[in-house]
């Protein structure tokens, strides 16, 4: 059997506690020898100037003096020479978007065990794929909505934001009767009973373009458009510029100023690797339309959450869908529908 | 002069090429969602493993085929013959016997409109009967509010005004009237936000 080719030196602390998996009958394959623009080619393949090499160095001594130190010391157990193969390795991974099935299931294995080996608890983090003939669409029906603030709620629950900073995907806009989608006097940090008279509201959030401004402006393709429409950030890919908080005309992206903290009992365990897993500081995030939910069949927690019922979600390939009916038979609209982003998230009204 | 006009027809035309979005070959969305949907079929997901326990009833409603959760389970003092065996004037009149429904005030429409015998059958209690006297289960209480509510009665056939439940992958089941909307008491009620977002009037201020 071939022993394992990979793109970057492995550190080998002399625990073995990545078996690699036996090809087993016809599958397989190899082929995934030749691919050559993950992993390591990623890193270092570039035009580098002086200054960027010596970040890049720095960052990677660090890491390395790191391991080396936890290696040599005869006091440091087991765990910490796995914490620190673990960090090695993650920080030299490729692209997700480039990453072969196995690299995947791979880093995906090391967040888990790197979060038990922390928190002592298990995660799920799951690195499902988009599904054939889906398109995801959402329409928000504006005659419904009340301003409860029910969804921010449940997706702040389901997607590990940060408390601290009161991190929201979602934004309810009081909208003034008679004044048509003014946002600049519209309010979202209102708090009174609602409906309050002479108001109507309106909620935004990561309109998932179908031409996504924010996926042109990231100089390193740390966000991008998955196949069934959804917007993606890879969190360990991206490097915090902002480009795309800036480039968006919804206000859909929001950045980690700070290490998001959430209690261990509160963290949903039940994650994706590009939808709710734990972010760092220093890294972009948003709405992902739940992607560890819908992906599996069900609806994002705000659709769930949702008292009123003005949350739709579905497949837009899907001719006989509820998101189709709303689309064929309700006078919908989009925000901003000029800038040519095509955002899959309509408005309509009863 | 002809050589001018020939090159204002081939600028012309290339224009008209040239039109299309850059990044695909559709012009909108909508053409996009249309064209790849044409030989739609299916999606190897389902929603079937969350709506496993719930108790459901198919139904078709203006030309839509799907489910909507069983009602009649969910009544507590169901089936009301139990203890509606005589005429209501004689349970009425009746002092022995401890008043029921007591909580129950009807907030729907006007007086003039609506009683409880307007929905609720006299000599049947078991069932609800529509404005012509047809008797009407209470598993499909949304053929009564249609009568009326015929708008919503259609956005929530097609899935405007109706809620999921389970997820949105077939097969579709839908919330019924009564599962958001009181019979009673229809309205929503007006109510504190679930949260103050603090932070953000802070930042905002």
């Amino acid at each position: 059997m071939k022993k394992e080719i990979k793109k970057w030196f492995s550190l080998n602390l002399g625990i073995n506690n990545q078996d690699h998996k036996e090809c087993s009958g016809s599958g397989c394959s190899h082929n995934s020898v030749e691919k050559t623009e993950d992993g390591i080619s990623q890193v270092f393949d570039v035009n580098m100037n002086r200054r960027q090499a010596f970040k890049k160095l720095t960052a990677g001594l660090a890491i390395g003096a790191g391991a080396v130190s936890t290696s040599c010391s005869l006091f440091s157990g087991d765990k910490s020479k796995e914490k620190s193969e673990i960090e090695w390795e993650e920080y030299f991974k490729g692209n997700y978007k480039l990453m072969t099935e196995e690299e995947k299931s791979k880093t995906v294995d090391r967040l888990i065990r790197s979060y038990e080996l922390r928190n002592g608890t298990k995660i799920n983090i799951s690195s499902q794929d988009a599904e054939e003939n889906v398109l995801f669409g959402y329409a928000f029906n504006i005659s419904k909505c009340q301003g409860y603030m029910d969804c921010i709620n449940a997706c702040v629950e389901e997607n590990n934001q940060d408390r601290a900073s009161q991190m929201q995907y979602i934004r309810i806009h009081e909208m003034n009767d008679g004044k048509g989608l003014n946002f600049g006097e519209a309010d979202d940090t209102y708090y009174h009973e609602v409906p309050a008279a002479g108001h109507f509201y309106l909620g935004t959030q990561c309109m998932h373009c179908d031409n996504p401004p924010c996926v042109e402006v990231c100089p390193v393709q740390a966000t991008w458009k998955e196949k069934d429409g959804i917007v993606v950030i890879d969190y360990d890919w991206c490097i915090g510029c902002r480009y795309c908080m800036a480039a968006c005309p919804y206000d859909g992206r929001r950045f980690n100023w700070s290490t998001p903290k959430i209690s261990e009992q509160e963290v949903n365990k039940d994650q994706h690797y590009l939808g709710n897993r734990l972010r760092k500081k220093g890294v972009m995030e948003k709405c992902t339309f739940c992607i560890q939910r819908s992906r599996s069949g069900k609806n994002p927690a705000c659709v769930e959450a949702c008292p009123t019922g003005a949350r739709i979600f579905g497949n837009l390939l899907d001719p006989k869908s509820e998101i189709r009916w709303v689309l064929e038979n309700k006078k919908v609209f989009r925000l901003k529908e000029d800038l040519g982003t095509e955002p899959k998230f309509w408005y309509f009204m009863d | 002069m002809k050589n001018k006009l020939n090159i204002i027809w081939i600028c012309l035309l290339i224009f008209m090429v040239s039109c299309k979005h850059k990044e695909n070959e559709y012009h909108s969305i909508i053409d996009k969602i249309e064209d790849l949907s044409k030989d739609y079929k299916s999606v190897s997901l389902s929603s079937e493993t969350y709506i496993e326990t719930l108790n459901k009833v198919e139904v078709i409603e203006n030309w839509q085929r799907f489910y909507i959760p069983e009602r009649k389970s969910q009544i507590k003092s169901y089936e009301c013959n139990e203890c509606h065996s005589k005429p209501l004037s004689e349970l009425q009149n009746e002092k022995s016997i401890k008043k029921s429904h007591w909580d129950i005030s009807l907030k729907h429409a006007n007086q003039e409109t609506m009683n409880c015998v307007t929905c609720h059958s006299e000599n049947n209690m078991d069932k609800l009967h529509s404005i012509t006297n047809k008797p009407i289960d209470f598993n499909l209480s949304h053929k009564l509010c249609s009568q009326c509510h015929q708008k919503q009665y259609k956005d929530w056939a097609g899935g405007a005004h109706s809620k999921q439940i389970g997820g949105w992958a077939p097969p579709r089941v839908s919330q019924t009237c009564v599962g958001c909307h009181d019979p009673h008491k229809p309205h929503f009620n007006k109510r504190w936000p679930a949260r103050y977002n603090s932070q953000m009037a802070d930042e905002r201020n």
